[in-house]
């Protein structure tokens, strides 16, 4: 296959994220530019221009209309997905870590840092209610005070929000009344990356502690596991194929301490069931920030800390494959 | 004749015919399609001002998509992209080399990609660990010899500031082999004439190693036409010798002139090769070297001289050879004899 290198950014990537349909990828970075791009050759289609830190999460609702980002500016800052207009811009004490739209699109939430005396607080704002964003006031903000969340991802059907935590713990906070429904404590690290299966009925957790490991949404039982001998940095589900993908590779800060072996930089394909990995795709120069599935299963991404985002298109063979068991 | 009208900048008329007379400007990039091909000509200046002309070509495809995606399709450029032409910016995306997934089809084969990305793995199974100290197939670190040469040879090696290409030799003096350069560890080629060969003895060398190195001496303050002969004749009065060690330099075949610190004999200093690193000689006088250790301490006068260890079957004897050539004048020099701890 022959990916499509994206060159929009100039630090390195945060996230990756296609919108439903699979059409649209965005892509945000440690620059202060947020992304979009026709996915299907590459093409860019523009830019949310007006942050002013490094952006870490971004997400796009349901009907591809608006788009969310979060940002080291202590901002949240909702954008009309078409022109790339600026609607919201929710302030706030820290960084944004996490964002996500609900499955109506109407409520979204966001996560700060602990960071500079003000602790953790999981945000929820109900944006049919414009008073929510002119006050700046959210529905529900729930605070976290022990460790801050690392990522984060709705639930089934908007109930609550799926919050992977520094020290490796998973909690499920409720939307409406921000009470914690379920927790599970099965990393020993900081959870990188959550992204659910398309059904969102399972997801999958990628950690510092090398695993990425795979659970049952609502009922927080632990699945799968797939091991690795670098931190994990972002895992994702294949929508058409029992398939995981897992990008990660050592921590940027000790790239150039150790021994450079180009391939520990690549993106590792697991059998979701077998938790054995199968194949692997190099590419990228840097530990690999985030993978992506596309939504039809026949291409992913990858943003790297390299600033590059590659989209793959699968080869033929990639679905003729079959583990041995 | 064209040539003789172009100045000598221009490397030849052939790259002048591309450029169309006009020195400065660029040929206006062109775009053409023919079917469902398109091919975008480009042309650009490179550093040292040649031009370069780039030739893209992109397949237009007609893709079936749901209305919602379709129309997306149509939305206008914006932001950063607000001028770009349709199609994808060459600026921004561009399409990368090849790349397969590998597949791995079977245990085995994971398993031994496994090992294959341990480095650690690899080392073993090569046996390329080798024992700084005493060159056995084992860590530095678990050397059982640590204890008693590792102190020995740090000295040597750190205290004197010995280049670091040159500072094993006088290290390996303690084993009939030089001790191999550090990086031998690391599994990098190592050249055969740095491997241990030479001096070798074997591996048949190593049980009894352990009983040699109670009885082993140190003799300092040799001169530098010192041969092994001449130890064993100075020698061998006092017991019979297992084995003799002396530091030779390898090109000239003389023995080394190794630098000891804290020595307040003088000895003269001759013609010859010695192993100190540049950096800390501060002044070169004929009777010593001043040395500026690397790590902040007092300022060493240190003298030159050269090295053996000799080591015999019985410590008894050991201790007699100690006790009757130390002080003993040998050539121009005192002798310096001690235990090899």
């Amino acid at each position: 296959m022959k990916p499509i290198l994206l060159q929009g950014h100039e630090r390195s990537i945060t996230q990756i994220k296609y919108n439903r349909e699979g059409d649209l990828l965005f892509s945000v970075a440690k620059d202060t530019v947020a992304n979009v791009w026709y996915s299907v050759n590459g093409e860019r289609l523009g830019t949310y221009n007006g942050h002013t830190g490094a952006v870490w999460c971004v997400d796009c609702d349901w009907d591809t209309k608006n788009v969310l980002t979060g940002s080291a500016d202590n901002s949240c800052r909702l954008w009309d997905c078409e022109t790339g207009k600026q609607l919201a811009l929710l302030h706030t004490n820290s960084a944004v870590r996490t964002c996500g739209f609900d499955f109506s699109g109407n409520i979204i939430m966001f996560s700060t840092d602990k960071q500079m005396g003000y602790q953790c607080y999981l945000n929820f704002f109900d944006l049919r209610d414009p008073q929510q964003i002119d006050d700046n006031q959210p529905y529900l903000s729930i605070p976290c005070s022990d460790y801050k969340i690392t990522s984060a991802v709705w639930g089934p059907l908007g109930e609550f929000v799926i919050a992977g935590h520094e020290n490796g713990e998973i909690n499920q906070f409720s939307a409406k009344s921000g009470e914690i429904l379920k927790k599970a404590k099965e990393h020993t690290k900081q959870i990188n990356d959550i992204q659910t299966s398309v059904d969102l009925t399972m997801f999958i957790s990628a950690s510092k502690d090398n695993t990425a490991k795979l659970f049952d949404s609502t009922s927080l039982d632990h699945i799968k596991t797939f091991k690795t001998e670098r931190p994990v940095n972002s895992a994702a589900i294949s929508p058409i194929m029992d398939h995981v993908v897992m990008g990660g590779g050592q921590e940027a800060m000790e790239v150039t301490t150790t021994s450079t072996r180009i391939g520990k930089f690549e993106a590792r394909f697991f059998h979701a069931a077998y938790e054995e990995e199968f194949g692997r795709v190099k590419g990228h120069f840097g530990p690999i920030n985030c993978v992506a599935f596309h939504p039809d299963g026949k291409s992913y991404s990858s943003g790297g800390e390299d600033g590059y985002v590659r989209i793959h298109y699968f080869d033929p063979q990639y679905f003729d494959f079959e583990l041995e068991a | 004749m064209p040539s003789i009208e172009y100045d000598d900048s221009k490397p030849s008329w052939a790259d002048q015919v591309e450029e169309e007379g006009d020195e400065g400007t660029l040929p206006s990039p062109k775009e053409i399609i023919k079917g469902n091909i398109k091919t975008i000509i480009d042309y650009k200046r490179d550093d040292d001002g040649k031009k370069i002309k780039i030739v893209r070509t992109f397949k237009i495809e007609t893709r079936k998509a749901s209305k919602a995606v379709a129309r997306r399709k149509n939305w206008k450029k914006f932001g950063n992209s607000e001028f770009d032409a349709p199609g994808p910016n060459v600026a921004t995306t561009t399409v990368s080399d090849d790349v397969f997934m590998t597949f791995i089809s079977s245990k085995e084969d994971l398993n031994a990609q496994d090992q294959d990305e341990d480095p650690m793995n690899k080392l073993k199974g090569q046996k390329i660990v080798s024992c700084r100290i005493c060159k056995g197939d084992h860590w530095t670190t678990r050397c059982p010899y640590k204890d008693t040469l590792g102190p020995m040879q740090k000295e040597l090696a750190e205290q004197l500031g010995l280049s670091t290409g040159d500072k094993d030799k006088p290290a390996g003096s303690a084993e009939p082999e030089p001790a191999q350069p550090a990086q031998s560890k690391t599994g990098k080629y190592v050249p055969p004439s740095l491997r241990d060969g030479g001096t070798r003895r074997g591996e048949s060398m190593q049980p009894n190693r352990r009983a040699d190195d109670n009885a082993t001496i140190r003799v300092t303050n040799l001169s530098e036409d010192t041969r092994e002969t001449d130890l064993q004749e100075l020698f061998r009065p006092f017991g019979s010798i297992s084995r003799i060690y002396l530091a030779k330099d390898k090109n000239t075949g003389q023995s080394k002139v190794s630098v000891h610190p804290n020595n307040t004999k003088s000895c003269l200093l001759k013609e010859g090769i010695y192993y100190v690193h540049l950096d800390n000689i501060l002044t070169l006088e004929k009777k010593c070297i001043m040395v500026q250790p690397s790590h902040p301490s007092p300022v060493h006068f240190i003298f030159l001289q050269g090295f053996a260890f000799i080591s015999f079957h019985r410590r008894e004897d050991a201790a007699r050879a100690i006790a009757g050539v130390s002080g003993f004048g040998y050539d121009h020099l005192i002798l310096n004899v001690e235990w090899a701890k």
